[in-house]
């Protein structure tokens, strides 16, 4: 593997905390999967730590992500312009592995949690798709239209401001309660209450799921051992690397 | 151009050592580059049985730096022997085993296991922040130092490097502690135990509470810690702490260390260590260094 020193070709706000930012590189990258990440370096040399991003598009040459500002960091790569170079590698760790079985796919996330789906119905075009993107309000929704133009939706907002009043479990649960919808396999990705109900979702339907979390990261590359994931194996509880062995779990597995 | 430095009598390429704790056992390095080019490899911290390490947050960034409460996690011993040392064996560089325990009796029973392989030294760790029992509590008080050195002395059948911890009242005692209990070589800084809170929650940002600094924030401490160390004892010293650039290296090297751990600079960037070799070659010659040996301790004191 190597350094990519990439150039911002796209920068593009979709609401005042949340940018699109697309990243195209010099030569053709490695090949991707949905759910793999990026480690970025960020231009200041008090931040010493590459920041995780996954993966939201890619093709042969490029990367687009989307990216929240939570931090300094994140403000900092906000700040990028069209034309300024960025160094990162990917790409990094397992992503979803859609197996031929899985034939009808939910997709089901909280808020950005949608962003590393999105590749699930592009990379699968022949796979039955339908996201249920959840936000806690209207003015949080993104990426809607972009999951339109590439398989079903089903938009959830918390306080019902738009779509459906509810959790994205909810319309989920909605939808299969009523026949609409019987999927062979369930991804996601969002906070913690929306993994544990995922989860708890995945074992009473018993419909096999895999979520991609959120967790603080070193190296991103398996050597560092600080993105610990505590998952159950073999009667036992171990704790395994979010970058190197996830960040794609079996949700069954993983201790919420 | 001469860059390779001889510690303890194991003849190391040149004098950049992966650090214990920010390499793993070199596999994931390996990906990115060929890691024999380096001058060592110090394996992750190993105990006699697995350990699973802290459960929960174990990094915190810092300024210039981060906090890291891993906890010792790794596969214990005897899978390290399986699993880890055939790779290990493949590499034409030193193979540095950091072993660590949590009584004395442990820590002497896991060199002699670890002695009968082809690691090329030993790294006796009583410097880890992290756990609740072992680690530095063997390290802080000179008496314990020499004591637990003493005694893996006696087992360790390989040259034995003492790793010590900066959180000690005078590093220079705890350096000659361990020269007297037996160490073939000294390695220095661990972490600077300290600290991170969420403001917001009003809780520590990591599971343990506390956890080990390491980064380029550190690199003053331990560049004065391992000056203090060489003015104390006469077996040599293996520097570490915050060391990013050529220049770094030889920073500590003048200070008294004949060989660098670099460490958070591998988490940093995938290929500091290997960027660390090529462009001390190119500082070397710039400033017309035939021998990089010759730097140790040339220290002009004010």
């Amino acid at each position: 593997m190597k350094d990519i020193v990439f150039t911002v070709t796209h920068l593009k706000f979709l609401n005042k905390d949340v940018f699109e930012l697309k990243l195209t590189a010099p030569e053709p990258l490695p090949e991707c999967r949905a759910g793999q990440f990026i480690n970025l370096k960020v231009a200041d040399a008090s931040l010493c730590l590459r920041r995780p991003f996954c993966l939201y598009k890619f093709d042969k040459t490029s990367v687009t992500l989307i990216i929240e500002i939570v931090g300094k960091g994140t403000r900092l790569l906000a700040q990028l312009k069209k034309g300024d170079t960025v160094t990162g590698v990917m790409p990094l760790g397992n992503g979803f592995i859609v197996e031929k079985q899985h034939q009808n796919i939910a997709l089901i996330s909280g808020g950005i949690g949608c962003a590393p789906l999105l590749a699930v119905p592009l990379t699968h075009p022949n796979k039955n798709v339908c996201a249920y993107l959840g936000f806690s309000d209207k003015s949080k929704t993104v990426l809607v239209d972009e999951f339109k133009k590439a398989c079903r939706v089903k938009v959830s907002t918390d306080d019902g401001s738009y779509g459906f009043n509810g959790y994205a479990t909810d319309a989920f649960l909605d939808d299969f309660n009523s026949g609409v919808f019987k999927p062979d396999v369930l991804l996601t990705c969002g906070c913690e209450p929306l993994l544990k109900a995922v989860q708890q979702i995945s074992r009473q339907l018993k419909i096999p799921a895999y979520m991609t979390g959120e967790t603080r990261m070193g190296c991103g590359v398996g050597a560092c051992l600080v993105c610990a994931c505590a998952v159950h194996e073999g009667g036992k509880t171990v704790q395994k690397r979010a970058c190197a062995d996830g960040p794609v779990f079996l949700i069954e597995d993983v201790v919420l | 151009m001469k860059l390779s430095v001889n510690i303890a009598g194991v003849e190391f390429k040149n004098p950049i050592i992966a650090a214990s704790g920010t390499f793993g056992f070199g596999r994931e390095y390996n990906r990115f580059y060929d890691v024999s080019v380096l001058g060592g490899i110090c394996t992750k911290g190993l105990t006699l049985l697995p350990r699973e390490g802290n459960a929960g947050t174990r990094i915190a960034e810092t300024p210039s730096g981060m906090l890291n409460a891993v906890g010792l996690q790794n596969p214990g011993a005897d899978r390290f022997i399986r699993e880890e040392m055939p790779f290990l064996e493949t590499l034409n560089t030193v193979v540095i085993a950091n072993v660590a325990g949590n009584t004395e009796d442990d820590c002497v029973a896991l060199t002699r296991k670890i002695c009968q392989t082809n690691v090329d030294m030993i790294e006796l760790n009583i410097s880890c922040p992290n756990v609740k029992e072992g680690g530095v509590a063997f390290g802080v008080c000179p008496t314990s130092v020499e004591n637990i050195t003493r005694k893996v002395k006696r087992a360790c059948t390989k040259p034995l490097i003492v790793k010590l911890s900066p959180n000690v009242s005078r590093i220079a005692d705890n350096a000659r502690a361990a020269q007297n209990g037996g160490a073939d070589a000294i390695s220095l800084i661990n972490t600077l135990t300290g600290m991170a809170i969420d403001y917001r929650t009003r809780r520590p940002v990591l599971s343990f509470t506390t956890g080990g600094l390491s980064g380029p924030a550190i690199k003053p401490v331990a560049l004065r810690m391992t000056y203090e160390a060489y003015k104390s004892v006469s077996v040599p010293i293996i520097g570490m702490g915050g060391i990013m650039s050529a220049e770094d290296v030889l920073e500590f090297m003048i200070a008294g260390a004949r060989a660098v751990q670099v460490g958070s600079a591998n988490i940093f960037d995938p290929f500091a260590s290997f960027n660390l070799v090529k462009t001390l070659t190119t500082l070397l010659k710039a400033c017309k260094i035939e021998d990089i040996s010759e730097l140790t301790g040339s220290l002009k004191v004010n």
